[in-house]
Parts: structure tokens; sequence; C-alpha cells
């Protein structure tokens, strides 16, 4: 690049509260249109709002987990604009006292771990939902009312790479605290990208692009990446870049024009006269710390330093919540950590792809891949053995029934290895010569003869020192 | 600077209503009263004075819990709206 | 009229006393909607003992009432009927109140005269050219003459307690915060109150035990115990420290009012108030008016921006949303209204934010303090509640009388700016119309200023004085 990418991002979330942020009507999701509101939603005349107390505490824990400063007494205000979608006229949002604010989170780049940091965190409300006809617009006020929390970033991105990595974190990081489904296909998660171009050097921002209705967190990459271009041969070609709001357009992978921004709307922000602040006190605070859920972050320490996975490891678990919390509950049942997380990301991912399941989907238990990672470290079953057995546990079945099943019950009767031993001790006359001659070798491959006539079955450790002992007799 | 009846009626219109030529000469009058009027305001000293947002201005505590309560029919919701389309407020197409 | 008339008499009178109040309304044009007496006394279960067992209550229709025609008196809603009830309401209706009528008010609040109801002129019973104030006219229009005992209104900057005045009524705005709001059509939210109108101070102190009260509905509302007020009521002027508010009664030009005021007065300190002159800085007084208009316009602008004509309203057509807009406003609000939303638009601007609505925002602060200040030396404040009689409507002021005399007008402010409790109280009638004072007491403390109402009404001999003969 020619010019230096400043990259800011605005996200907004959709809290999966029980009810509105701001009546008691419940939220949904794809119900049938306009019954999951009351008159606050609607912005009847008279209506007063009601701040929920849940909607404050997923905001809290947004605030902490990202380091923010909170603001424990909440203000709201208003921003005023008149559109179809927005039933007062106004949405209550926190434009002045924001509940957080000074946050930071880390992202992994090319060159290492990046801090970027965060501009605020606030409360706010969530407009209706319009389907566009040709007979008209439609609008369902369902969506009315959803406590949202917007989160905004300092420009502090350099490319589309890191901008994918930051809102990938920060999606993370609101899935592990349960407070939204954060899914961007289903815009529960909305990411808006404003992006500049200047000369390296400089400290004055140029004219900024932004971009909206990102819809996943590839397309917020390529989006970058084309208008990072797009922008830069403008610049270089002598050009002037316009300030725009664009969209991202999958099928010509372009930026496109959205509407000229004819001059800046006047919101008109004032405080809100129908909510008086509203203190968060020590006792809801402390609450709401003690319950903080274990954060992506923390669980990625874990799993480096208690569990010794690798960096690739434990970043690539931890991306998954589901399959995070399956390895966390099948090293509960076994020491083996590096097999466990090698079966996970390996075969059960693999086989989870392969069959279009999520892990919390499919029939197998932690317990029981933790019990046949435990027989093969064991050398109960050798690791072939282990891909059939693996067969049968993400059926359902447990670890030891499919080894009955299948037979490769490992014989670990002395007696009865013993009987073993001295059948192939006899057929290898040859051997036990060699053995007195100092041939070590030598009992590595009667073990292996035993191994071939038990059919694999026979416990290696014993056989090993009953059939040492036994050579030592003859 | 002098405003012109333009920019009242501009004001208007941003916030959805229309003014007739003769309502912008009155606002037009009654503005410049406000105006005037504000230098009754201008007189008071407000040097290190905090806006006054609300009349009472203790701290309060209380958040609703998030319990589902008042739901309303779709029915009851589009009682009043004067034009309906299955189940939502109908509007001319919105051009994005 | 008084409650316990009502709660004596058989209900189905009822019946007759709304027919009574429609023929009345033609004279008094004070009603939008009228409720269906019939169908509340066929599903009436109040106890008898429920404290308004029986009685009729007059609603201002900017008060929502679930499946009756609430139009707040302006066009854009004169088709619009809530699915819901205002919580005050529903405390009225458990209390055992029936409802006669929705009564008409200056258009959405925004207005003193009661010559700005979408009905139009609301006609003082006193003198039917004259008018009756605003913006609670019908309310105050029908409980002056008779009609009934309770009427609910709204008072943002004096719209209950200046039109009891004119129309020679109790009528209360309580602090702000012990009535809910909710359901209630706003006009500016950090100055509207719910109040009400009644003949006498002992109805008042009843009406407010039974509408005050915590409502989490309304995270403005207070949790002030409520009181009962209706039985700790006595009259009470001994030993009181009464502030006469000098600014208005030096103010007040027209030369029947002295005498009057004086002679009422002297039967004050007669039974034992201790009365004195307080003053105001005379450009804080000054400042009182356009303070409001500034902070009121501009809530007033936010506040209806829901009234659009998309999901309720008349809805006027148009080729696109934005032309449905326009046209569904312009329609429905007065030329009146419109003209003050530009102004309230304009002062919410960034750009002028700071030196109009937030610098009025910081008036208020001091003119607060200053009536802080004047409260730790008196239990009440005590002012004229009007400069005249009720006027004549060319008689009705323009904004360009000179400040000082406004002041006379518009001191009732103070209890908007402040949310402190105030009371109106006939205290004369001058040339066959009647006269006022207006109390003002500290937050949360009614029960003062009940007490040294009662003690002025029995004074007075004014209490349940009507006129019915209109």
């Amino acid at each position: 690049m020619n010019f230096e990418v400043i990259i800011g991002i605005e996200i907004h979330c959709e809290l999966k509260t029980n009810t509105k942020m701001f009546s008691s009507a419940p939220l949904s999701f794809a119900a049938v249109p306009n019954t999951c509101t009351n008159e606050i939603d609607l912005g009847m005349p008279g209506t007063l709002p009601c701040v929920n107390k849940d909607a404050v505490k997923s905001a809290v824990k947004a605030c902490l987990a990202t380091n923010c400063t909170i603001d424990t007494l909440i203000r709201f205000d208003r921003k005023n604009y008149y559109y179809s979608d927005l039933p007062k006229g106004f949405q209550i949002t926190q434009q002045f006292y924001p509940i957080g604010s000074h946050g930071k989170v880390n992202i992994q780049t090319d060159e290492g771990t990046k801090e970027i940091r965060l501009n605020r965190i606030h409360m706010e409300e969530d407009t209706a939902k319009q389907f566009h006809t040709d007979a008209g617009t439609m609008i369902d006020f369902n969506r009315a009312g959803t406590p949202l929390i917007e989160i905004v970033s300092e420009p502090d991105m350099r490319n589309g790479k890191e901008a994918a990595a930051y809102v990938e974190e920060i999606r993370k990081t609101l899935y592990y605290l349960g407070v939204s489904d954060v899914r961007m296909e289903e815009g529960s998660l909305r990411c808006d990208v404003n992006i500049s171009l200047r000369p390296y050097g400089s400290d004055v921002l140029g004219a900024k692009a932004e971009i909206k209705n990102l819809n996943s967190i590839a397309n917020v990459q390529r989006a970058i990446e084309y208008e990072m271009k797009r922008q830069n041969d403008i610049l270089l070609a002598g050009g002037v870049v316009t300030q725009a709001t664009l969209r991202y357009d999958e099928a010509t992978r372009q930026t496109v024009e959205m509407r000229k921004k004819e001059g800046a709307v006047d919101y008109k922000y004032f405080p809100e006269p129908n909510i008086f602040p509203i203190r968060i006190d020590e006792a809801l605070m402390q609450d709401i710390k003690e319950n903080m859920p274990e954060l992506p972050k923390e669980r990625y320490q874990t799993y480096v330093t208690t569990y010794e996975l690798s960096d690739y490891d434990a970043n690539t678990l931890v991306a998954n919540k589901e399959l995070s919390d399956f390895f966390n509950e099948a090293v509960a049942h076994t020491k083996e950590y590096k097999l466990v997380a090698n079966w996970l990301l390996g075969d059960v991912s693999a086989y989870l792809n392969k069959n279009g399941l999520q892990i919390q989907d499919s029939k197998l238990e932690a317990k029981e891949l933790a019990s046949m990672i435990d027989m093969v470290a064991n050398r109960e079953i050798s690791s072939k053995q282990a891909k059939e057995v693996f067969e049968g546990i993400v059926e359902g079945k447990s670890a030891k029934a499919v080894v009955k099943e299948k037979g490769m019950e490992q014989l670990s009767d002395p007696n009865a290895i013993l009987d073993l031993v001295k059948q192939v001790l006899d057929a290898n006359p040859q051997s036990i010569e060699d053995f007195k001659n100092g041939k070590d070798r030598a009992v590595g491959f009667l073990v292996g003869q035993v191994m071939k006539l038990s059919k694999g079955q026979a416990n290696p450790g014993l056989t090993n020192k009953l059939l040492v002992e036994e050579l030592n007799k003859r | 600077m002098e405003k012109d009846k333009a920019y009242f009626r501009k004001l208007a219109n941003q916030i959805m209503f229309d003014l007739s030529d003769e309502e912008l000469e009155e606002l037009k009058k009654e503005f410049e009263v406000t105006i005037r009027k504000m230098d009754l305001l201008d007189k008071i000293n407000t040097d290190d004075v905090k806006e006054m947002v609300y009349p009472f201005e203790g701290e309060t505590h209380f958040l609703r819990e998030d319990v589902v309560d008042r739901v309303v029919t779709q029915e009851e919701a589009l009682a009043n709206a004067p034009e309906v389309r299955e189940g939502q407020v109908l509007v001319p197409k919105v051009v994005k | 009229m008084r409650i316990q008339d009502c709660k004596e008499k058989e209900l189905n009178k009822l019946v007759d006393l709304q027919a009574k109040l429609v023929k009345a309304n033609e004279k008094l044009n004070a009603v939008v909607s009228y409720c269906d007496v019939d169908a509340q006394l066929e599903n009436y279960t109040a106890p008898t003992d429920a404290p308004l067992y029986g009685t009729p209550v007059v609603l201002k229709d900017n008060i929502s009432t679930k499946g009756v025609r609430t139009t707040a008196s302006s066009r854009i809603l004169d088709n619009y009927v809530p699915f819901y009830d205002a919580t005050v309401v529903k405390k009225l209706r458990d209390a055992g109140a029936i409802f006669t009528c929705k009564s008409a008010m200056d258009e959405l609040g925004m207005g003193g005269t009661g010559l700005n109801a979408y009905t139009g002129k609301v006609n003082n019973p006193y003198d039917l050219e004259r008018i009756t104030g605003g913006s609670s006219s019908g309310s105050a229009a029908l409980v002056a003459a008779g009609l009934s005992p309770l009427a609910i209104g709204t008072d943002t900057g004096d719209s209950i307690r200046k039109p009891a005045a004119y129309c020679g009524i109790v009528g209360v705005k309580p602090t702000y915060g012990r009535i809910s709001r909710y359901g209630v059509i706003p006009y500016a939210s950090s100055l509207d109150h719910v109040g009400y109108f009644t003949t006498n101070i002992q109805d008042a102190a009843l009406a407010l035990e039974v509408m005050a009260g915590r409502d989490d509905q309304d995270m403005t509302s207070s949790y002030e115990e409520v009181a009962p007020y209706a039985s700790l009521l006595k009259a009470d002027l001994k030993g009181k420290k009464i502030g006469i508010i000098s600014n208005v009664v030096d103010a007040i030009v027209d030369p029947r009012f002295r005498p009057s005021f004086d002679a009422f007065t002297k039967k004050l300190e007669q039974q034992g108030a201790i009365l004195e002159m307080v003053t105001f800085d005379q450009d804080l007084m000054n400042a009182l008016l356009p303070t409001y208009f500034i902070i009121s316009n501009a809530e007033a602008t936010a506040n209806h921006s829901n009234l659009d004509g998309i999901r309720f309203g008349m809805r006027e057509p148009g080729a696109d949303l934005t032309e449905i807009m326009i046209n569904s406003r312009t329609k429905g609000f007065s030329s009146e209204v419109r003209k003050r939303f530009v102004i309230g638009s304009y002062s919410l601007f960034t750009e002028n934010q700071e030196k109009i609505f937030r610098k009025a925002q910081k008036v208020r602060r001091v003119i607060v303090e200053a009536l802080d200040d004047a409260l730790k030396n008196y239990d009440i404040l005590l002012a004229p509640a009007a400069g005249t009689l009720a006027p004549k409507p060319d008689e009705s002021f323009g904004e360009d009388l000179n400040n000082t005399f406004m002041v006379a007008e518009n001191h009732m402010l103070l209890g908007n700016f402040s949310g402190y409790p105030s009371i109106t109280v006939p205290y004369d009638v001058v040339d066959t119309m009647p006269v006022a004072i207006n109390l003002l007491a500290r937050a949360f403390d009614e029960q003062t200023m009940f007490n040294v109402a009662k003690g002025i009404e029995d004074i007075t001999g004014l209490a349940g004085m009507t006129k019915e003969d209109f």
C-alpha cells in the first residue's frame, strides 16, 4: 500500500435478554409479525421507557471483558430523526455518558499480538424491521426496542485481516459472556466499517468511507481489501476520495455506493427526560463481577499453561466455545490433554464437518472420548483400533462397550499371556539363543510374536515383563 | 444572520411538516421575538452552573426485572394503523 | 359538587348527570368525547366504601383511556383509540370513579387560553364569552359549572392552576413524580405534572390519596409514601410563615385587585399567619417565560415526533413516506403548534443547543435555587394566581407585552421548574368573576399546602363554589 489505511469498526450486538430494552414485551426472532410488542415499542402516545436490568448487566459484562472504564451512573439520551422504522421519532441511546469507555482487546496478527483500543460501549434500542416489496414497505415492530450494545473501536486497524481478527475477538468474547447469539448472518451482530487512507507520517485523517450491512467476517475482510485498493488507486491517480456510505456486493465482490451523504444529519442529542439517572450500586456490580463467565483469553491461558497445549491448538479450540467446553469436560476424565486436543481438532472436527454437525448436536460424549484416549495411552488398544472405536463412540456408544463389541478387549490375564509367551519361546529357540548372547533385539521380536499370536490384544507391557522373566528362566 | 422564510421552511420540512407562506411570515416575526426574549436569559449569570435536566436529581436505583409481562395482540398493535398488510403496517415502498 | 355528595347518591343518578352534562356542553363546548356511563354502571364492582364510590370524573383528553378516543385536542389524533389505560385512569377506576367524558384542551397542552382546541373555544361558565384559560380548559369548565366534582388535568406551565383561577375552583399541581405520567400524552416531560380540579380542599386532599404513588412504569415517579392527606387535613394558618411574592403583586395593574387582595391577606393574619413580602430578583422573574418556552418547545418537538400518521392517527395520502409524514403532520397540527415545533427544533440543533436549550436549563437551575433560598424562610409562598380576571379572547396576551406585567401571568412556572407542589384556591368574586391565589410549598409537602389552603377556604367560605346558571 502506498498509503496508510486507517480502519475503525462499529459493532452493534443484539442482546439475548428476555424482554426489550425499555419495555417488558418479549424479544422475538422469526415470530409472527407484530406479536411481540406493546404500546411502548410501538411508540404510542403517552408511553414511557422502563430500563431492563439484564440489559444493563450484559452491558457491564461486555465492559468488564474488554477492560473498559465503567460509568456506573446510567444516563440515556435521545437521538432524534424521522424514519418509518423508528416509532418514537427518536432512539433512546447513550450519547454523552456511555456505560463503558477506554477499553481494549488483543488480536493476533502476522507481526504478533496487537492491541485494539475501544472508544466506547453503550446501550441503545433497535429499530423495527422493514420488508420492501413492490406493493410497498411493510413494517414489523417485533424487533423495535430490542436491547443493543454498540461497541466502537478506535481507528487502530490497518488492514482487512486485522479488522476480521478484531471482529472475531469481539464476537467470541460476547459469545463466551452469553449475552448474545452474535450471529452476523442473523443480524444479532452487525458491523459497520469506517475506512480512510492517508500518506504515511500524516496525522490528518482522509475522507472516510463507511461500509455498512456486512453479513460475515469474511466479507468484512474482503470489503476492506477491495476498498483499500479502490481508494489507493484513486489517490495514486491524483484523485480525491469522497466521503460515502457503501455496501459490499457479494456477487461482484465490490463496494457499492448506497447513498450520497447529503450533509451530516443533526441528531439534536439531548438527555432523555423520562429516565432519571440510575446508579448501579456496589452490590449489583459485585454480583456481576462474581458471576462473570470464563473469557476466551482466560481459557487460552489455561490451555497453554495448565494443559500445555500449543498456541495454535489453544486458539483453535477457544475459537469454538462448544468445542472448547467439550475439551474441558474431556480433560476432567483424562490427563492426556494433548491427545484430547489432537482428537478434537483432527478426527472429531473432520467427522463433524463431514456430517454438517456442531459438536453439541453430535452424540459423542466427552467422557467416552476420554476413556478411549486413556485406553490408547495405556496401550490397551492401538491407534489403529482407536479409529474403529471412534466410529462407535460418535454414535453415542461407550468406548468400553465398543471395545468389547469388536473383540478388542485386551488380554491382561498374566496366566494367559504366560501361556502365549511359552508358546512363542518354544517356537523360537534361536531367539532364546540370541537373547542369551546379548542381542536385546530378540526381546522386541519375541514380544511381536506374542502380540501376533494374541491378535494384538496382549497387554504389551505385561507381555514384555513376563517374556523377559521367562527368558531368564530358560 | 437574518433568517428568511426559505430557511424556516427548510427547518419545518426537516421535522416533517410544511408551513404556508403566511405561517412562515408569522413564524419569522415570532422567531425574532424569541431571540429578543433570549436577552432576558442572557442577563442571568450561569457561569459554572450545570444544566438542570430533571426537577429532582437524586440518583435512583430501580431497574426492571427482565421478565416478560406486557404484550399486546397483533390486532391491538395494528388497530389504529391506517394501512395494514400481512399483519404489518404498510407504507409506500421506501427507496433504499 | 362534592365527592361526598356523590357517594351518598344512587348510582343511576349518574345517568341523569350525564344527560345534564351533554346539555350543558352546548354552551361550554368543553367535551371532546363522551364516555359510556351506562356500560360502566353495568360493570361496576367498586365497594360502597371505595374512596370515589359513585363519583363522576372528567379526564382531560391527553389521558389515555383504553377503548375511548383520546385526541389531546389535536386533529392528528382525531381518530386515535388507545389500547391501554393511563396508570392514573386505573387508579381512579379502582377507587370507584365513573368517567363521564374526555375534556377539551389547548392542542397537545401547548397553550394557556382554551382557544386552541380542535373542537373550538371552551367557554367559561362565569361568562361564556370569556376564556377558561388552559391548557386544561374543559376540565376546569366542567368542575366550575358544577357538572363534576373532580376533573383530571395536566400542568406544564400552570395549565391547571391558571384555569382554576379563571374558573373559580381549586386546581392542584402536586409534586413532580407524585402522580404517574404513564399513559399521559406529554407536552414537556421535565415540566409535565398530572393534577386535577375540585370545588373544595377536602376533595383535593382525597383525590391525591387516590392518584398518588410510585409506578414502576414511570421512571420519574416518586417512592415517597402517600400520606392520608384527607384524614390529616385541618385548617392550619396559625404560625405559618407565608411569603407573598411582591414581584407579582406589584405587577398587577387592575385597580380592583389590591383592595380585594389586601382584605384577604388581612384575614390570613387574623388567623395567625405570619405574612411577609418576599422579592425575587426581577431579572430572574423576567426570565421565567422565555426559559419555559425554550425548554418546553424543545422537549415537545421531540416528544411528538411519534405523531406521523404511520402507525396511528390521521394519515394523509402521499406518494412516498416523506410526503405522507409531511402531509399528515401539516394537516394534523395547528399553525400554532407547528410554529412552536420549528422553534423547538431550532433550539436543539447542535450549533444552537449550548446557547439556547442548555442555557435555558441552566437558568432553570438558578431559578430553582432562588426558590429554595426563599423556601428556607417560609412554609409557603403565596401570590395572586392571575394578573387579571378571566379575559375575553381579544384581550388574551400577545408575546410583546412588557416583562414586568408578564411576571404576574407566569410566576406559577416556579412550580413547574422546581417540581414543588402548588395549588390555586379562589378567594373572592370581583364583578361576578372569580379571583384566586396560588400557593407553592416544598417538595412532597402537600399536607402543609392543603392545610393552609383549608385555612384559606374556611376564611373565604368559598368551598364548593360553582357557577351553574350559565
